[in-house]
């Protein structure tokens, strides 16, 4: 947490965005949601292995509480988050209802993320090290805390092949520029996370009745 | 509805995935750079039934498949082939290294069977008669279980395992670690469980607690039931077997 408020001071001062803390913490606080849920679940599986054995329940249940109880945190956030950024120049209108849907978008996302990685994960115990360590190069990679020109002009492939991007766009009409999203950019969350959940669910489907060999 | 079958196996196989290359990391995967698994069958086309009411108890040698066979009763693993139909509930498989999360305290554990089973979590009653049938102090239940002796895990899961009223108790070998008094008392509980009329499947390793307990029973061995029948005449089996 410490070091997100040192990067927000130090490209504060550098970027010439307007309402430059509202631009970067509301990419923050998503990103920070996307974080715990996969570090939070990636182990959720193996974590519950005596009771795996023991006992049908669906395995699903294990991530999904974790999903849950980070969601219940996350809109917490939001009302928190909507109330102090009043002084950092937010536009209080109804487009601002928009991130309900929004969240759940996201939400559904990375999910779908979370059943790849809590499944390979009982498999493959270096998942989640793996994780931990490329995170902080996907948070880089995302326009969050610096504007988006940054890497739109050079390499635009970095960001348009980065499905967290879509999201954070989308988040910033609603809560940075105030507007309603365009059809397309909706178009596009929707199929990242519908897409995400169906190869999260094929994948965790296929392997959830032998985590019992590995567990 | 007394001599229905409560428990049926029609054809079942059962296969792990096993991985014997030691790729247990992406890393080694990467530098494997080969599917390290490989299926391997561990029963193969099993069909029995069980009545409602009745006591089976399962013999076999080392490694025949019996923890196998009651995992794929309890639903815990899927069969590749077959169908297996339960027409009951089934308590959490009591088998040493199951059932309790070893990083939870002994009342968190229960709390999180208990929730499982769709009671409320701080259910007064239920905790207490666990932690009273367990004989467990209350300082030992405060501690994470992956600090128990195994007698002490025996016994808490014992103690939840019976303290729900599903129509299955499975057993698996962990009687032999309670000692001589909590041996004596969980003896009388599945005394009394199955004058309740539930049905129970026991795996030992003792065939004359087979013989006391069990009604019938089988013999695996190599993944196939090679005997099914009355419970003393497999005990016999059995013990020819070595
Ligand atoms: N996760 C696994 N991966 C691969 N093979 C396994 C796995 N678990 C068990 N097996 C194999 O399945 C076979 C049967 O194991 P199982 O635990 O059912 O034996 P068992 O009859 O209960 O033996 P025991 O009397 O020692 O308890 C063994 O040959 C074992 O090697
Ligand atoms: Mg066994």
């Amino acid at each position: 947490m410490l070091y997100l408020l040192i990067i927000i001071v130090v490209f504060k001062s550098q970027s010439n965005i307007d309402n430059y803390v509202l631009y970067a913490t509301s990419g923050l606080i998503f990103w920070i949601f996307f974080a715990n849920v996969t570090n939070q679940s990636i182990a959720s599986i193996i974590n519950s292995s005596g009771i795996i054995k023991a006992l049908n329940v669906p395995t699903v249940f294990f991530p999904l509480s974790e999903m849950i109880s980070e969601l219940f945190n996350f809109i917490l956030t939001l009302f928190v988050f909507a109330i102090a950024m009043h002084w950092f120049g937010i536009q209080y209108s109804f487009n601002l209802l928009t991130i309900i849907p929004i969240t759940i978008l996201f939400a559904v996302f990375t999910f779908g993320i979370t059943l790849i990685f809590c499944s390979l994960n009982v498999f493959f115990r270096d998942v989640g090290i793996l994780w931990t360590t490329i995170q902080p190069a996907i948070f880089y990679l995302t326009p969050i805390p610096y504007p988006e020109k940054v890497l739109t002009d050079r390499y635009p492939l970095v960001v348009q092949l980065n499905p967290i991007y879509y999201f954070i766009k989308l988040e910033r009409e609603v809560i940075y520029k105030g507007v309603f999203p365009s059809g397309e950019l909706w178009l596009q969350c929707t199929v990242l996370a519908t897409g995400m959940l169906c190869i999260g669910y094929f994948i965790f489907s296929r392997l959830k009745n032998q985590f019992i060999s590995s567990l | 509805m007394a001599n229905d079958a409560l428990i049926e196996f029609k054809g079942v196989t059962v296969a792990y995935w096993q991985n014997n290359m030691g790729v247990f990391s992406i890393k080694d995967l990467i530098t494997h750079r080969k599917n390290p698994f490989t299926t391997k069958t561990i029963l193969h086309d099993i069909s029995f039934e069980v009545k409602r009411g009745e006591c089976m108890g399962v013999l076999g040698r080392n490694g025949s498949g019996k923890s196998t066979l009651l995992r794929a009763i309890a639903g815990v693993v899927k069969p590749q082939v077959g169908s297996i139909h339960i027409n009951g509930s089934i308590a959490p498989i009591l088998a040493i290294g199951a059932g309790l999360e070893t990083e939870l305290t002994g009342y968190e554990n229960i709390e999180l069977l208990l929730s499982l089973y769709g009671k409320p979590r701080k259910d007064v009653d239920a905790i207490k008669s666990i932690k009273d049938f367990s004989g467990l102090s209350d300082d030992v239940l405060r501690t994470p279980t992956k600090t128990y002796s195994s007698g002490m895990l025996a016994r808490l899961t014992f103690s939840i395992s019976v303290a729900n009223d599903s129509d299955i108790l499975i057993i698996d070998e962990v009687l032999a670690v309670g000692d001589q008094g909590f041996q004596h008392k969980c003896m009388d509980k599945i005394y009394q469980v199955k004058k309740e009329g539930k049905t129970i499947l026991f795996v030992s390793h003792f065939p004359e607690d087979v013989k006391k307990l069990c009604d019938t029973a089988i013999l695996l061995d190599g993944g196939v039931i090679t005997h099914r029948g009355g419970a003393p005449e497999i005990c016999d089996l059995y013990q020819k077997l070595f």
